[in-house]
């Protein structure tokens, strides 16, 4: 089957997600679709909305409310030739599936040289007032788990383009998409090149000479905006943005902080054990002869997402905390 | 299934256990049946017993045994084919040897030349299977995990001979969903194969033993589970462990097939296994099989769980040895003498020993960290 691939100006980063799963279904059949209420009703953010009219019964499937038993489902297909893609409502509820994910998906090609092409789509993070249950930002819990892959991009074209490789790529990936980009975030789709896998990346999406700024996901966009603030004050900093957690393009990261000699982490995750912790462990180990000072960590607090929104804005990064964050950084 | 409840067929039941009909088998070339399932048997039983003499030399670290379990898991295993998929757990030697091996040819004059086969075996080499199961059971290079994972802890696939094996993962209750994975897959290619699973009655209390099977049925794929029933999990009886009567009922809640079955009579255990593979193979959806087995031996080697089970029940399980029952029934039945029986229980014996010590022979794995967690 052909590799068409959407070309298209100024596209939501919710569409580019239904793009992606559309045209990697055309392209492979092999690929499904299972998730709750993904056939019918499109799913509850409606990226497969007339995925069942297209693709049909077999191909796009509701599943019971049972997130443990549809991953293991799923793992059991793929190690048997079929390409699963599995919608989680919310991220959050990964957890109801954590066994099957992080002891038999994760483990199998290990264990047994048995690949798993499985990609598991995880709606998350915050900025809604959504509760402790629908904002959570889980990558620690599976970068933590050797087998996985763990991707979490910010911008449409990245989204478009890693779906279609994460579903291409011959191991269980863990996508992560930001809610509130769904209809926030639009770049054009320009027809890059699709990887058949996702390998590490790390994107200077600004570049800068007195810190280098690591984010991803939502958090990226707000780092923008603060590079921005930054700029004014005569202080120029370097934005890497990472769509792929796990592998980890490391090289880029260390090759900017030899010019910066500065660097701070932001993400909306909790801080403790956040996956700041562990970038900022393998810059001391590869880069502290470089550094004018410590690595700096700007996260949401250990704390679980209120519902309120004040309170939710209060603890997730903002644009202000996060030049604070910088300023103390270049103070040290 | 679905449109009918559990109960509107002969081998749906919720009730009483069915006393399984194998007196057709008896009338229909019968001591071809018994002998084919007693080849198997017997190999199982070997194998584990040399394993459980290993572990108390020390020889090796860890063993679950099979031992009791042989009736149930060799019929199960007659009644795949070549493409179904096998996902087996801590006592299944019985059938992954049944899958895996032409028992005739490691010992030719096991069966007459005129028998009737139950199910034909999987082309390629039986020597190789058994002696790389041999590694893998004792941490060598040549297992099929290459000494990285544990003994029965490992998948094994040769799509050429249609071999299709997906082994355990510790946790109890996981490979129930990934077996009807399994099966997910032969549907998705609208194919015929099916795909089998066990899992002892403890872990039939986990939460995957629901999710898996009510997927399975409202998906209706060709999956069937069968229950291991010991009636004891490590320590715990199954008084401790479920409330219900049964748990072939449990199919009932989830519409879909449901059988009790004695596991220690083969002919009966393949009977209901072949009409759960029919109803799989013609779209009719899953079974939940539930044979009831003994507990011969441990929760494993060398622990005192044993212990636990009162004397009387203890005795009834070793007074109805599967092992025992197949052979006083094909003496009686004139099909084969004591003495013939016991030649083939040596030649077992040799072609284990033979193995395993090949296998011993064999080496261990290179300290190595390089073992790639990820498909290229
Ligand atoms: C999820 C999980 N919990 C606990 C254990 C530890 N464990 C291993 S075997 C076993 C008993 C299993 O009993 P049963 O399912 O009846 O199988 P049997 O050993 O009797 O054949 C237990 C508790 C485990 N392996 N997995
Ligand atoms: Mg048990």
């Amino acid at each position: 089957m052909p590799n068409e691939m959407t070309i298209e100006e100024n596209v939501l980063y919710i569409e580019a997600l239904s793009h992606a799963l559309r045209d990697e279904m055309r392209h492979d059949p092999s690929v499904m679709l299972m998730g709750q209420d993904i056939a019918g009703h499109g799913g509850a953010f409606k990226i497969t909305k007339g995925f069942l009219d297209e693709f049909g019964p077999q191909r796009v499937r509701n599943t019971p409310i049972a997130e443990s038993g549809t991953i293991g489902i799923a793992t059991g297909a793929a190690i048997l030739g079929q390409r699963p893609v599995i919608e989680m409502q919310f991220a959050d509820f990964i957890s109801c599936g954590f066994n099957q994910l992080v002891n038999v998906a994760a483990k199998m090609y290990w264990r047994t040289e048995c690949s798993v092409p499985l990609v598991i789509r995880m709606p998350g993070g915050g900025g809604m007032g959504a509760g402790a249950f629908h904002s959570q930002n889980v990558e620690s819990w599976f970068l933590h788990s050797p087998g996985l892959k763990v991707v979490a991009p910010a911008f449409s074209d990245d989204a478009y383009r890693l779906l279609r490789s994460a579903i291409k790529d011959p191991n269980p990936v863990i996508y992560f998409e930001h809610k509130f980009l769904y209809r926030r975030e639009r770049t054009d789709l320009k027809g890059t090149e699709i990887g058949d896998r996702v390998v590490g990346e790390a994107n200077v999406r600004r570049s800068g000479q007195h810190l280098t700024s690591i984010s991803w996901g939502w958090m990226t966009h707000r780092v923008l905006e603060a590079a921005e603030i930054m700029a004014a004050e005569g202080i120029e900093i370097e934005v890497i943005d990472l769509p792929v957690l796990s592998p980890l393009d490391l090289d880029p990261i260390l090759q900017s902080i030899e010019k910066t000699e500065h660097v701070a982490i932001t993400h909306e995750a909790t801080r403790t054990c956040g996956f700041g912790a562990e970038l900022a462990a393998r810059i001391s180990d590869e880069a502290i002869w470089n550094l004018d000072g410590p690595v700096r960590r700007i996260t949401y607090p250990d704390s679980p997402s209120p519902f309120n929104k004040k309170l939710e804005a209060d603890r997730i990064p903002s644009v202000d905390v996060i030049c604070d964050g910088w300023r103390q950084a270049l103070q040290s | 299934m679905m449109d009918q409840p559990a109960n509107s067929s002969p081998s749906n039941t919720g009730a009483p256990p069915e006393v399984s009909p194998a007196a057709a088998w008896l009338d229909t070339g019968s001591d071809h049946a018994l002998r084919e399932m007693h080849a198997y048997m017997r190999l199982t039983r070997e194998w584990d017993l040399r394993y459980e003499k290993m572990f108390k030399t020390g020889a090796l670290s860890k063993w679950y045994s099979s031992v009791g379990n042989e009736a149930a898991t060799v019929a199960a295993a007659s009644a795949i084919e070549k493409g179904d998929a096998l996902v087996s757990l801590h006592r299944d030697a019985g059938a992954i040897l049944r899958h895996y091996v032409n028992i005739e040819t490691l010992i030719p004059e096991i069966f007459p030349s005129n028998m009737n086969l139950i199910r034909q075996p999987l082309g390629g080499d039986s020597r190789e299977r058994l002696f790389r199961l041999a590694c893998q059971m004792l941490g060598r290079q040549h297992g099929y995990s290459a000494g990285h994972e544990r003994s029965y802890h490992y998948n094994h696939m040769e799509p050429e001979h249609g071999l299709i094996h997906i082994g355990m993962i510790s946790h109890l209750g996981s490979m129930i969903p990934v077996a009807a994975g399994a099966a997910l897959s032969f549907q998705q290619q609208k194919s015929d194969r099916v795909a089998i699973n066990f899992i002892g009655e403890g872990a039939t209390s986990t939460g995957d033993f629901h999710e898996g099977l009510n997927i399975a049925s409202v998906w209706k794929l060709p999956f069937i589970l069968i229950i291991e029933n010991n009636h004891w999990a490590f320590s715990t009886p199954t008084s401790q462990q479920y409330a219900c009567d049964n748990l072939a009922s449990r199919a009932i809640g989830y519409g879909m097939a449901g059988v009790e079955v004695d596991g220690n009579d083969p002919i009966a255990m393949h009977q209901v296994m072949q009409e759960a593979v029919q109803r799989a193979r013609s779209g009719e959806g899953p079974t939940l099989v539930e044979a009831h087995v003994g507990r011969h031996r441990g929760h494993s080697e060398g622990d005192d769980s044993l212990d636990q089970v009162p004397g009387d029940e203890l005795r009834g399980y070793l007074e109805n040895d599967p092992m025992d029952l197949i052979e006083t029934r094909m003496v009686n039945s004139g099909i084969v003498s004591r003495a013939w029986l016991e030649e083939i229980r040596e030649k077992c014996a040799a072609l284990i020993m033979e193995v395993v010590d090949e296998a011993m022979s064999m080496p261990e794995p290179e300290p190595n960290s390089d073992r790639s967690i990820h498909a290229e």
